[in-house]
């Protein structure tokens, strides 16, 4: 059988590359939501990076009390916040900030919680039973309270809420992935890859990962909006970014007081956090789809 | 002749509670010529599985010696790396044993990558394009994933992988067990070709009688972590011994009218392997058992040349 | 003659994906009669299972749809009857048991409770409680457990004894016909001798009628008084099992399969494996659809329907018994 089709095959013999971002990147490009989701990104990732072309950064922290709280207007498009500040020039420059807190923590957290997730799933015993003891130990602590523990020990500054929101974030990514990582050990492929002489770190990297990516990647993409809530909240506290630097989290909590007189102020931050959440949302749901070769259709 | 892989007392507990050992396999010796098949048959959870694991290193085990080509390779419990090249396994579900992520390529390279065989990576495919038909697997399947092949095609890339690194030993766990019937023949046409081929030593792992006879050229049979007969395949159907060996070979639904299975039917289920008490695993289910059959361990005594039995009753 | 209880003629069932169509069952027709067993043997993808559970009404919604045919139990049509209206007949009248027991049985509910439940849905008769609780201890003793291991959990019993609570399950409103899907694939040889053998002294004990769906032969020679061989969805061979084990005349697919088999009474040196794989279902082949794969194949099994050859009730659909011979 394998024999009599050698030869008519023998032209078309091409070994698609490992990896296969091309195969991947075909399959994440059929699925639309996914690719709005990415468009809405890259134009997030777009303010973000020309900021300063769009509005100057003076802008943004400039008070003029006798604007305060003006609706949207062709001068003011969102309109103003208590201090007479432009909110949209808030929410160009705060977008820096927000995103650099909100996806940094998620980022950084899962890094560190998917490596001592994936080393507790795949060794077990008691490396296992060690590492889900002392995770289990801070996930006591309510989260609030650990991030400002540390940043109150650290000192009030942008990297050090980024440095306590990824500690605090560890614990719940070692948990999601350590159970996504469990099945896949049991699979005979991974003892099959034992059998053949792979090392254990090449089993982690190469077949645990891949098969439990799916649910990481949608509990991260999910997470990174609350992150950027909590951010503010720690804003809020005083103990995060400091006023008047521009955030979208602390323009949430600055704006509550006037939420339902001039809803403008918390609805343009709202939706700010809410299209950032949603576009990696949708990334990531099409991304794990796009990573699955069994959903090829 | 010299044994290719002899196992002494080879013996696997699993703890699972305090002072709770299963015992998986107990003191259970075995002997391979180079080139020959020694069949293992016995009902789940009888430890067959586990044997498999033991004898290639997969699992450490308990006790007992492990010799390949005359010498000790469980010397700290492992086996050594380069050991690792000559001795590989046929998994039973061929839907589980591939990475569902890697294509046909990627799968059958990886034991030659991780062993760095090849330099370049055009002498690892021409490797793979060797394997692939030596196992009959059509060319054009090189880039398919697992999910896109039938059970058959599955189970020929598992295969392909484990004939890699050219192993001189296969544990072949249940490789057919998956596998509808014609297709079951093809795939162990398959390995019994490769084995006249490449003079391959199996351990064949498997709970289907006419399959491991149709295999084998002696056969063991387990039962709850002991082997309890064994004996050359032809030797063992004609003639079998031990009142489970007879049990299991009646229980057997022959293709063909007017055989019943009320006949030696046994009563029971598989025993707790847990903690077991001395004596005859086997004694309680057992139509022929007597007060003697309990309190002590059967050795298996050698009846007649070549066929080895552990019973009371043919002490 | 009886009446037959179940009456299939020229059943076609589909599945409907987004982008193709699964063809399972392509014209299946055959006719259970009181207290007689039919196996429906075949391998994965014959149809086999779909053909079950077309009876029972049970496929995939809005996937799984009969195109054609009819199904006829005791005269009434089943094909096209609301899911109110099959509910009184499930389990009632035709009970299923599956393959694998050790996921048929809900693990928080005692085995006793589980069988009470199947007796308290079609208790038309109002029967009170005490008797069904009766009925309960009568139903485990009679797969020979013993009654007072009713308040026990499933993760209680063993593979074998769990097959044996399913079984009680199914019979528990004495249905007139019993469908079994592999009712022993997931079980030990001398286990799956005990399920046999007690499945085969319920039948005769109760009279019911049973389909038997199975991949083994042996399993077929020690229960069945009919088969169907079955081949991507059709039936290609149909007989008594004297028939189909005792006969030398016989489809190309069920020698095929015979001869596959490796045997315990004579040493081959090699296997006679059937060449090729199952034709895909949502592509399948014209002709015959055996054709690629058949030894035997002739131009004119390429295109139409092949042959149907009948000689008392033994029926092969092989155009090779057109003129008689093989």
């Amino acid at each position: 059988m394998g024999k009599m089709q050698l030869k008519d095959s023998e032209k078309s013999l091409v070994i698609k590359k490992k990896g296969q971002a091309g195969e991947i990147w075909r399959r994440f490009k059929r699925n639309k939501i996914a690719m709005f989701g990415m468009v809405l990104f890259i134009a997030i990732l777009l303010v973000v990076i020309f900021a300063d072309f769009i509005v100057s950064y003076d802008v943004a922290l400039k008070q003029e009390i006798s604007q305060r709280l003006q609706p949207p207007s062709s001068e003011h498009l969102f309109g103003t916040d208590n201090f007479g500040r432009d909110i949209f020039a808030r929410i160009i420059h705060g977008s820096r900030n927000s995103l650099l807190v909100g996806i940094g923590a998620v980022a950084i957290g899962i890094t560190i919680g998917g490596l001592l997730g994936a080393i507790a799933g795949f060794y077990g015993r008691h490396l296992d039973n060690i590492i889900v003891r002392a995770m289990d130990t801070i996930m006591c602590i309510p989260l609030m309270l650990l991030v400002l523990s540390i940043v109150a020990a650290l000192g009030a500054s942008m990297v050090n809420v980024l440095l306590a929101m990824m500690i605090a974030n560890v614990p719940q990514y070692t948990r999601i992935v350590r159970a996504a990582i469990l099945p896949v050990v049991g699979q005979d492929y991974i003892e099959a890859a034992k059998s053949c002489g792979t090392p254990n770190r090449w089993i982690i990297i190469q077949h645990v990962i891949p098969n439990a990516i799916g649910p990481i990647i949608v509990q991260a993409t999910m997470a990174v909006g609350t992150m950027i809530i909590n951010a503010a909240g720690i804003s809020f506290l005083g103990m995060g970014i400091q006023p008047p630097t521009p955030e979208w989290g602390a323009m949430l909590n600055e704006a509550k007081n006037f939420m339902i007189s001039q809803p403008y102020t918390v609805v343009f931050p709202g939706v700010a956090i809410g299209l950032t959440a949603l576009s990696l949302n949708l990334m990531g749901d099409g991304l794990r789809d796009a990573l699955d070769p069994k959903l090829k259709d | 002749m010299t044994s290719l892989i002899h196992a002494v007392d080879l013996t696997k507990y699993f703890q699972v509670g305090k002072n709770r050992f299963l015992h998986a396999v107990d003191k259970v010796n075995f002997d391979i010529q180079e080139g020959k098949t020694l069949g293992v048959v016995g009902e789940s959870g009888c430890g067959k599985s586990t044997l498999g694991r033991v004898a290639l290193g997969l699992l450490p085990a308990t006790s007992g010696e492990l010799y390949y080509r005359d010498k000790n390779i469980l010397l700290k419990g492992k086996i050594n790396k380069e050991l690792r090249k000559e001795m590989q396994i046929v998994f039973q579900d061929p839907y589980s044993s591939l990475n569902p992520r890697m294509s046909v390529y990627e799968l059958i390279a990886e034991p030659l990558v991780r062993n760095h065989v090849y330099s370049k990576r055009q002498d690892t495919l021409k490797r793979v394009v060797e394997l692939m038909d030596t196992v009959g697997l059509a060319q054009r399947f090189i880039n398919s994933y697992p999910h896109e092949m039938d059970g058959g095609r599955r189970q020929r890339v598992g295969i392909a992988r484990a004939l890699a690194l050219k192993p001189k030993f296969i544990v072949c766990d249940e490789p057919v067990s998956a596998l509808d019937v014609s297709i079951q023949a093809q795939i162990l046409n398959l390995l019994m070709d490769m084995q006249e081929e490449m003079k391959l030593t199996y351990l064949f792992i498997t709970h289907d009688l006419s399959v491991v006879k149709h295999i084998s050229d002696e056969i063991m049979v387990m039962y709850l972590g002991q082997c309890v007969e064994k004996a050359p395949a032809q030797e063992l159907f004609s003639n079998p011994l031990h009142p489970y060996t007879k049990a299991l070979l009646a229980a057997i639904p022959v293709p063909r009218l007017g055989v019943s299975l009320k006949h030696n039917l046994l009563k029971g289920e598989v025993s707790d392997p847990i903690n077991p008490q001395p004596g005859c695993r086997f004694a309680k289910r057992c139509a022929y058992c007597k007060p003697e059959c309990t309190g002590q361990d059967y050795p298996l005594a050698e009846k007649t040349p070549g066929h080895f039995v552990a019973c009371e009753l043919w002490k | 003659m009886e009446e037959p209880i179940l009456k299939i003629q020229n059943l076609h069932t589909v599945y409907q994906g987004k982008t193709e169509t699964v063809y399972a069952v392509n014209g299946v027709s055959f006719s259970l009669y009181p207290r007689e067993t039919i196996g429906l043997v075949g391998e994965t993808g014959a149809g086999k299972t779909t053909t079950a559970l077309s009876i029972m009404q049970l496929l995939p919604e809005r996937i799984g749809k009969i195109t054609e045919g009819s199904i006829c139990y005791k005269g009434e049509e089943l094909v096209g009857k609301k899911n109110a209206e099959m509910c009184l007949i499930r389990g009632a009248h035709i009970s299923m048991i599956f393959q694998d027991p050790m996921t048929a049985l809900n693990p928080v509910m005692t085995v006793g409770d589980q069988i009470y439940e199947s007796l308290e849905i079609h208790n038309y008769d109002n029967k009170s409680e005490h008797e069904l609780q009766e009925r309960v201890d009568e139903l485990l003793m009679l797969v020979g457990i013993p009654a007072n291991r009713k308040h026990e959990y499933p993760h209680q019993f063993s593979g074998g004894m769990k097959q044996r609570i399913v079984i009680a399950i199914a019979l528990a409103c004495k249905p007139q016909l019993l469908i079994a899907d592999e009712p022993t694939t997931a079980l030990d040889v001398t286990i799956q001798a005990q399920v046999l053998v007690l499945m085969e002294e319920l039948k005769e004990k109760l009279g019911t009628s049973m389909i038997m769906i199975t991949h083994d032969l042996g399993v077929v020679a020690q229960t069945c008084d009919k088969v169907a061989i079955m081949y991507a969805g059709e039936i290609v061979e149909y007989g008594t099992v004297e028939d189909i084990f005792n006969s030398d005349k016989h489809h190309p697919y069920t020698k095929g399969l015979f001869d596959a088999l490796p045997s315990l009474d004579e040493h081959m040196k090699r296997l006679k494996p059937i060449e090729g794989l199952m034709p895909d279902p949502a592509n399948l082949p014209s002709g015959c659809s055996f054709h690629p794969r058949c030894p035997y194949c002739r131009e004119d099994c390429k295109n139409g329907h092949p042959y149907l050859y009948e000689e008392e009730g033994h029926i092969i659909c092989c155009n090779l018994f057109r003129e008689g011979n093989v």
